[in-house]
């Protein structure tokens, strides 16, 4: 078994085990779902005359699979660093690479349960989702997309040390930006500044893409957009994430 | 192939001649804490060297120099003939570091942690049952991690560093959590490993584990090494003094004073302790006097040893500083 693969296994049977965890990473953004689906249940927004639905079931599942992507990392680093068990990995010869491998592996896997479920979910005659043809573009966008948010969670998870503190910056980071990114409100019906400013966060490509693959809105060139900014983001958080990478808090 | 840690010859290139590890003027400072003020020592393959000294004397510090965990600010690091720093991946497989007993993959049982640890060292499968029997904990394999004892958790700690069947070892104080039995089990343990050519670089505080298991002891003090040799020459060159201890309703202070060779007595709860320089005078005019019979005698042990050097070091610093 190569050091990859025994850490993939470490970590999918300590995920599979927290049954509480488990079950909240994936009712979490159903939670979600349902309010919103209550509130604007049957309504249009008025500025592009398409269902609140189409909007609010890619936001809130983009945001659920980034949420889950940065937390999931980010608690993992931290705790495997105060507890030495990255320091254990050190003194064996296992490269960086496998163990972030390992992580982007899970991580993978549970974005797409995630959203396979989620979209299960909101095809339900009460949330009334249509799914447009082109819907399995939304993979590869998922695929980048959360690849940028673990890299996000590892910055995250290597500049904190208490679990506190993982969770506060998180949220700081993700909860703002699911608003700005229109996770939560359609950015058709925001002001015309903070549509342009959300084109500097992750979340709005991610967004535009799931949306895009799922409900059909834009065009192919819009999720190529997409999918070049959530690659650019991707790109930048993986060598900052490295970077910032230590093996002990004690070194 | 099937191999036994216990018995393995130690594998690895090179003549037999070659230390383990030489340390040549190493230090390292944080801010103005000479945590290491200029070590240097060698020690030999198939060596068994402790390491002692108080709390914040610098052991950690230096063992994870040699781990290669940290870098020296000064001097210079041969482990296995290669420097630790930076980190090494050819040398690794052939370091054995006993962990954190908190360092556990989280909900694994205690074989599962065992068999992810073989792995990432890339040893055989066959080797983790065989390492949980050797620590004893054959009976806890398919217990989770979070539910072991401390002394089980210590002992999975230690299987982490033999599972790949290393040639040189470190452990720090691997006996600090286990009972007597626990304690005892280990040393055969750590005997056997000695006995198959195994290096182990051993830090404790059990100054009767360091007289019992190592061939030479470096005995720190902030920073640098007071005193290294093997345990007997130590206590040899240390005192020649010799306790003897009467029971106190056989000997008065007065008698005991007035014996041969007594350059000093005291009276310590129910027994009264004669110091002697030649006990075999004093031995007999103790038998003619009080009679033997629960007569203790007692010579200078390591611990005597440590605390002697390591409160003249602490002394001689207060003086300096005040």
């Amino acid at each position: 078994m190569s050091a990859y693969a025994a850490l993939r296994g470490a970590g999918y049977r300590a995920y599979t085990r927290d049954r509480t965890t488990l079950f909240f990473t994936f009712a979490f953004p159903l939670l979600f779902l349902v309010v919103f689906g209550l509130i604007f249940s049957g309504q249009d927004v008025e500025e592009s005359g398409r269902p609140y639905i189409s909007y609010i079931a890619p936001g809130v599942l983009s945001w659920g699979v980034a949420n889950a992507a940065v937390f999931g990392v980010a608690f993992t680093l931290m705790q495997w660093r105060r507890d030495d068990i990255l320091r254990l990995i050190r003194m064996t010869p296992t490269p960086l690479s496998a163990v972030l491998g390992s992580r982007f592996v899970l991580a993978l896997g549970i974005g797409l349960v995630q959203a396979a479920l989620f979209v299960a979910v909101a095809l339900l005659p009460a949330f009334g989702l249509a799914l447009s043809g082109r819907w399995p573009l939304a993979v590869p966008l998922l695929v980048l997309g959360i690849t940028a948010f673990l890299a996000l969670g590892a910055i995250v998870g290597s500049f904190t040390s208490t679990p506190e503190a993982v969770a506060a910056v998180a949220n700081c980071l993700m909860v703002p930006m699911a608003f700005l990114s229109g996770s939560f409100y359609p950015l058709d019906a925001m002001p015309e500044w903070m549509r342009t400013l959300s084109w500097i966060l992750p979340l709005r490509h991610l967004n535009d893409g799931v949306s895009g693959a799922l409900t059909g809105s834009g065009d192919l060139g819009d999720l190529g957009v997409a999918a070049g900014g959530l690659a650019v983001f991707a790109v930048v958080f993986g060598v900052v994430a490295v970077r910032c990478f230590r093996w002990s808090d004690r070194v | 192939m099937t191999k036994e840690p216990t018995v393995s010859p130690t594998p690895g290139p090179g003549d037999d001649a070659q230390p383990a590890v030489v340390l040549t003027g190493v230090r390292k400072h944080y801010g103005a804490t000479r945590a290491v003020d200029g070590v240097s020592f060698t020690i030999a393959r198939g060596e068994f060297f402790g390491l002692l000294g108080p709390n914040g004397a610098g052991k950690t510090t230096l063992i994870e120099i040699m781990e290669g965990l940290r870098e020296a600010d000064a001097g210079t690091v041969a482990v296995l003939g290669t420097s630790p720093w930076p980190r090494d991946r050819a040398l690794l497989p052939r370091l054995g570091v006993q962990t954190q007993s908190s360092a556990f993959f989280v909900r694994l049982t205690a074989r599962e942690h065992l068999a992810t640890v073989a792995a990432l060292y890339r040893a055989e499968p066959a080797a983790v049952d065989r390492t949980l029997a050797l620590v004893g904990l054959a009976e806890q394999a398919g217990t989770r991690v979070e539910d072991l004892s401390g002394g089980q958790r210590q002992r999975l700690a230690i299987a982490s560093a033999l599972v790949h069947d290393p040639e040189l070892l470190f452990l720090d104080e691997p006996t600090a959590a286990l009972d007597p039995q626990a304690r005892r089990a280990l040393w055969r343990v750590l005997r056997d490993l000695k006995g198959a050519g195994r290096t182990i670089v051993y830090t404790t505080h059990h100054l009767d584990e360091a007289e019992a298991l190592c061939d030479r002891v470096a005995i720190m003090a902030e920073g640098r090494v007071s005193a290294l040799d093997s345990p007997n020459r130590l206590i040899a060159g240390a005192t020649s003094a010799t306790r003897l201890l009467v029971p106190a309703e056989r000997l008065t202070l007065a008698q005991a004073s007035d014996l041969p060779g007594v350059s000093r007595a005291s009276l310590e709860g129910d027994v009264v302790v004669l110091e002697t320089e030649d006990p075999g005078p004093l031995l007999a005019a103790v038998e003619r006097t009080a009679g033997l019979h629960g007569v203790q005698t007692r010579t200078a042990t390591l611990e005597d040893v440590y605390l002697t050097i390591t409160e003249a070091r602490s002394t001689s610093e207060r003086s300096t500083t005040s």
